[in-house]
Order: C-alpha cells, then sequence, then structure tokens
C-alpha cells in the first residue's frame, strides 16, 4: 500500500503543484498586496503594509476612484448585455440545430462554433473594419435599410455595446454547444409525455424545455459573466479605454494601473475588489436559484 | 424524435414554418461567417480598393501584396515558431498533468480528496487578471521575465484539464485496472498503457483546447514578455501593424495579417471539431 500512496502523490504532485504555485499562491500575495504599497518593479519584500488605504483611494472621489468605479460599472454593463444577448441566441440556435431536424444543421454547429475558435485580436482587429463609419461594411449594410450611419467604436455612447457585439459573435457558438449538450440530456419520453396531454409550441417550450435546460442556463450565465470580465483585447488594441473612459473594462484598468504604472498595491486592491463582486454575484445567482429549485 | 413541439402538427403551416427556420439557419451562418470571409477578401484588396466608399466587398484586382508587406513589418516565421512551441508545449504539459491528476482523482481514494478537487476546480472559475501582478513579479523574481518559458510554465496544468480528464477515466471500467494490476503493472503503465487510450476522444478534445486557447492567448504573453520582440508570438506580432490600423489604405494589410493568425487554430478544429463537440456533451460540464 506504500507503493500506491507513492504513486497518487507522484500523479497529483506535478498538476496540483502547478496550480498550488502559479494560482493559489498568487491569490494570497494578491490579498496581501492589496494592503501594501508596493511597486511591481520592486520586490516583494519592499511592500510596506497600508492597511485599508488602497482601498480608500479606489472607491474614493480622487481620479483613481472614479476611473476605478467607472471601470466597475463598465464592466458590469458589459457582462449584463454580454449574457442577455448570448443565452437567448444560443437558445434559439441550439433548439434550431438540435430539435428543427434540418438539414445542413450540423453545418451550421460547425460554423457557429468556428468563430469561437479566432483569436480576440483578430476579431477585435476585424470588427475595428467593419466597424469603420465611412469604408466599413456595416454601416453600409444599415443604409440598405434605411438606417442612417452609426458611430460605433468612435462615440462614448456606442463603443461599448459594439465590443459585446462582436463578444457576442465570437462566443454566441460556444454557448449554442452548451445548450446543445443541455438539451441531448432531456430525455425524449418527457417530450412525448407532454405532447400526449396536449402541450404545444410555445407551451411545450414554457413549461418542459426552459425548465429542465435551468442548470444548463445557469452554468452558461457563470461562464459567461467570467469570459466577460476578461475582455482585454478589443479595448488593449482598439478604444484604448475610450473614447472618454466608456471602455474602460476592469482588465484593462487593472493590467495598466498594476502593471504599466507599476502601482503592484493599488492594482490589487482592485484584483481583490473585482474577485469579491465575482464571488458575491456568483453565490447569489446559485442561491437564488436553489431557492427556486425548491419552490 | 419529431422536432419536439417547435412545429404546428400538419399542414401549410407546418411548410411555411419549416421555411421560416431554413431562412433563419441560413441567415445565422451568413451573419456568423460574414466577418471571416469580409477579413480573407480584404487582404487580398489593393490599398485604392480598400479606400473606396461605399466599400467594394470583393476584390476585382486580387492580389497578395498585402501578405507580402506583413511579412516585411513583422517576423512572421519567428512568431509562427514562438506560436507553435508556446502552445504545443504549453498543450503537453496539460495533457500530462490532467492525466495524472484527473486518474489519481477518479480512481484512488485517499484523505482530502473531495476538498483537494474543489479547491481544484475552484480555480477554473478565477479570472487571470486576478492573479496577474504577483505572477508577473513571481515569474520574474524566477529569472522567467521575457523568456518563452516565462509564458509557458505557469500554464502547464489547469483545472479544466483535470475535471475533464476525471470525468472520463471515472467511466473506464475498474476491472481493467485490476486485471493489470493482478499482471504487476505498474500505476503510471496503467495509466499510459490502458486509461489514456480509453480516454483518447476527451484526450483530444483538451488538445484541441488548449492549443488553441494558448495560440490564441494574449494577456500573459504581452505582460511576462515586456517588449522582447524576438519571443512574440504571432497574435501578439500582430498588433503592431495596428499603427497601420488608423487609416482606410492599411486595411489589406491588417486584413492579411489577421488571416494569417486565424488559419492554424480553424484548421486543428476542422480537424478535431468532432471530438470536441462530443466531448463537451459528454463531459456534463454544463450542470446537467
Amino acid at each position: 500500500m506504500i507503493g500506491l500512496r507513492k504513486s497518487i502523490f507522484a500523479m497529483l504532485a506535478p498538476g496540483l503543484g502547478l496550480i498550488a504555485v502559479f494560482i493559489l499562491v498568487p491569490i494570497a500575495l494578491t490579498v496581501w498586496l492589496a494592503f501594501t504599497k508596493w511597486s511591481v518593479q520592486t520586490p516583494f519584500s519592499s511592500a510596506t503594509f497600508i492597511g485599508l488605504d488602497n482601498f480608500r483611494e479606489i472607491f474614493g472621489s480622487t481620479s483613481v476612484g472614479r476611473d476605478f468605479k467607472g471601470a466597475m460599472i463598465n464592466t458590469a454593463l458589459y457582462s449584463v448585455l454580454s449574457i442577455v444577448l448570448i443565452l437567448p441566441l444560443s437558445v434559439v440556435f441550439g433548439m434550431l440545430i438540435h430539435q428543427a431536424e434540418l438539414k445542413g444543421a450540423n453545418l451550421l454547429r460547425t460554423i457557429l462554433f468556428a468563430t469561437y475558435m479566432v483569436p480576440m485580436i483578430a476579431v477585435a482587429l476585424v470588427f475595428s473594419k467593419l466597424y469603420s463609419p465611412t469604408e466599413g461594411p456595416f454601416n453600409q449594410i444599415l443604409s440598405w435599410v434605411g438606417i442612417g450611419p452609426q458611430p460605433w467604436l468612435s462615440s462614448p455612447d456606442t463603443a461599448l455595446v459594439s465590443i459585446v457585439l462582436l463578444n457576442v459573435w465570437q462566443q454566441v457558438g460556444y454557448f449554442t454547444i452548451l445548450i446543445i449538450a443541455g438539451l441531448t440530456q432531456i430525455p425524449t419520453s418527457i417530450y412525448e409525455a407532454a405532447r400526449m396531454d396536449g402541450a404545444r409550441g410555445p407551451a411545450l417550450f414554457g413549461y418542459m424545455t426552459l425548465p429542465l435546460l435551468r442548470r444548463t442556463l445557469l452554468f452558461s450565465a457563470v461562464i459567461a459573466l467570467i469570459n466577460a470580465v476578461q475582455v482585454f483585447e478589443p479595448v488593449a488594441l482598439i478604444t484604448q479605454g475610450g473614447p472618454v473612459g466608456s471602455t474602460n473594462v476592469m482588465t484593462y484598468h487593472i493590467r495598466r494601473v498594476g502593471i504599466e504604472r507599476a502601482q503592484g498595491g493599488l492594482g490589487s486592491a482592485m484584483s481583490v475588489t473585482l474577485l469579491l463582486a465575482l464571488v458575491i454575484t456568483v453565490t447569489a445567482v446559485f442561491a437564488f436559484a436553489r431557492r427556486e429549485d425548491r419552490r | 424524435m419529431n422536432a419536439q413541439g417547435r412545429l404546428p402538427a400538419t399542414g401549410a403551416g407546418a411548410t411555411g414554418w419549416r421555411a421560416f427556420l431554413y431562412l433563419l439557419m441560413i441567415a445565422i451562418a451568413v451573419a456568423s461567417a460574414f466577418p471571416l470571409v469580409w477579413m480573407v477578401l480584404s487582404s487580398l484588396k489593393t490599398p485604392a480598393e480598400a479606400m473606396q466608399t461605399p466599400p467594394v466587398w470583393i476584390p476585382q484586382t486580387p492580389s497578395l501584396d498585402s501578405y507580402q508587406k506583413v511579412a516585411d513589418l513583422i517576423s512572421v516565421g519567428r512568431s509562427f515558431m514562438n506560436s507553435a512551441v508556446i502552445a504545443g508545449i504549453t498543450t503537453a504539459g496539460i495533457l500530462l498533468t490532467s492525466l495524472m491528476a484527473g486518474f489519481a482523482f477518479a480512481k484512488y481514494r485517499f484523505r482530502y480528496r473531495e476538498a483537494l478537487f474543489a479547491i481544484t476546480i475552484a480555480t477554473m472559475f478565477l479570472p487571470p487578471i486576478v492573479t496577474l501582478i504577483p505572477l508577473y513579479r513571481l515569474v520574474g523574481s524566477i529569472g522567467l521575465n521575457a523568456s518563452l518559458a516565462g509564458v509557458i510554465i505557469p500554464n502547464l496544468a489547469n483545472a479544466f484539464g483535470i475535471f475533464l480528464m476525471r470525468q472520463f477515466i471515472a467511466g473506464v471500467p475498474d476491472e481493467l485496472l485490476e486485471a493489470a494490476r493482478l499482471d504487476g503493472a505498474s500505476e503510471f503503465r496503467i495509466l499510459f498503457r490502458i486509461v489514456a487510450p480509453a480516454v483518447a476522444p476527451a484526450l483530444a478534445a483538451l488538445a484541441l483546447f488548449a492549443f488553441v486557447y494558448h495560440w490564441n492567448s494574449y494577456l500573459w504573453p504581452l505582460t511576462v514578455l515586456q517588449g522582447n520582440a524576438d519571443n512574440y508570438p504571432i497574435v501578439i506580432s500582430l498588433s503592431r501593424l495596428l499603427s497601420y490600423n488608423r487609416s482606410a489604405v492599411n486595411t489589406g494589410l491588417v486584413m492579411a495579417g489577421a488571416t494569417l493568425a486565424v488559419l492554424p487554430p480553424l484548421i486543428l478544429f476542422v480537424f478535431l471539431q468532432r471530438f470536441f463537440v462530443r466531448t463537451i456533451t459528454a463531459s456534463g460540464m454544463t450542470g446537467q
């Protein structure tokens, strides 16, 4: 049995060791550094404890606080918009592919999913051209249906939504696959029984499909949220957080403060705040879902 | 399985509805493919064509000049090599560490197993930005800044891979393992000779996922490479074309660069996608 215990340790050590060193230790460091003044260019030992000062600053009324709160709001907005667009679309696409028995459904699935393989940098570059107010095809297409030219990425009112749209385009195929996976788990017999009872169309969808997809939708929403928080390339490459801070999102902002401006302590306080916000949101969503389950 | 309730039962209504569904399907496919098709078409445009308003969609005199210009501006070969090294080694590492840890979690009983697994899974939901700042310093303090090793080593294991492997290895019958043990096979031999082949489709899916993810990865290499252009993967080299992005004259150039970066993951996807779809469906990772 000693040999077996050695084997267990040997099997776990590489994977869990790497995760411990490169994820768990950095989480602990982030939490500690959040309470310190520390330049990212200097060793960890140079960090000096300053209590809650970093948090006071990022929630304060100076420009640091304003920028951070702006980034929080932009990220929340970006995440909510992404989720409310991606989930319904992926349900429609998933049902179209999985349940409508159309010829070419698998081809559609492949095309949709292929966009998920495209590097975000390429997506950002291509969409920056598609969105171009004068030479871009989007405004041209809008003009065919009588809609005037949109400013897309160049106006503070539309820039964030424009980035949401390119994110939706890239990710919806992945979530469609998740929904299809959820649909395949629903036993056909349940549908047959429901139809026997006279359920049709919208009723069948509302009372059978959606409730049975609940767990899949919940999981998808959490993944979509985590993905949305990571938006970086389109902002870093195209908008640099602008115009007037309208696309300044958390990943971009934290990196700019913590790495580029080397304010490691301040950036870490922002990271900790982001992590707490995520943990609270996800916990609340699951708690809500569990309460609904009991009803 | 008859269309599970989406269709009216019979008659003319049903035909009209099906026609509508087909139109919808075509519209979705076109919308989905359009940006990539436009990217490739634009990469073949001449600067004069790229300037035209309203835009020309199909280049009249397709030319590969833009690709030549990309090659003049960035070292395409070297960048591809860096990308291949980063994505290749990282993927190999992930396959190995995931297979081993997934096997341990699936087939051994040991103290703290559930707790260790829960902690591992929790890291799956962690946005990388949360650990970016200390990780950057940590990797620097072990002397790996600006190197490919610094890009690769922190990513050699991840929770998703371990989770996926545990799910699939759990389905390998214990009798197979016991029989091999009676024959005197070591645990590692059992893992690589019996378990790994049994979960080969899931391994293929994980390989595709890991390779594409790390080929496309931008934030970490950008941060750790600190302007050392010799080690830039293609996605970061591409950002150098960005200074040409402001003017429409250079649309062809930028789109040619984007096309080059998109090709390897898409080609890999075409070959491996069937494993990927099947694996997501069977993994139970959708909360079912």
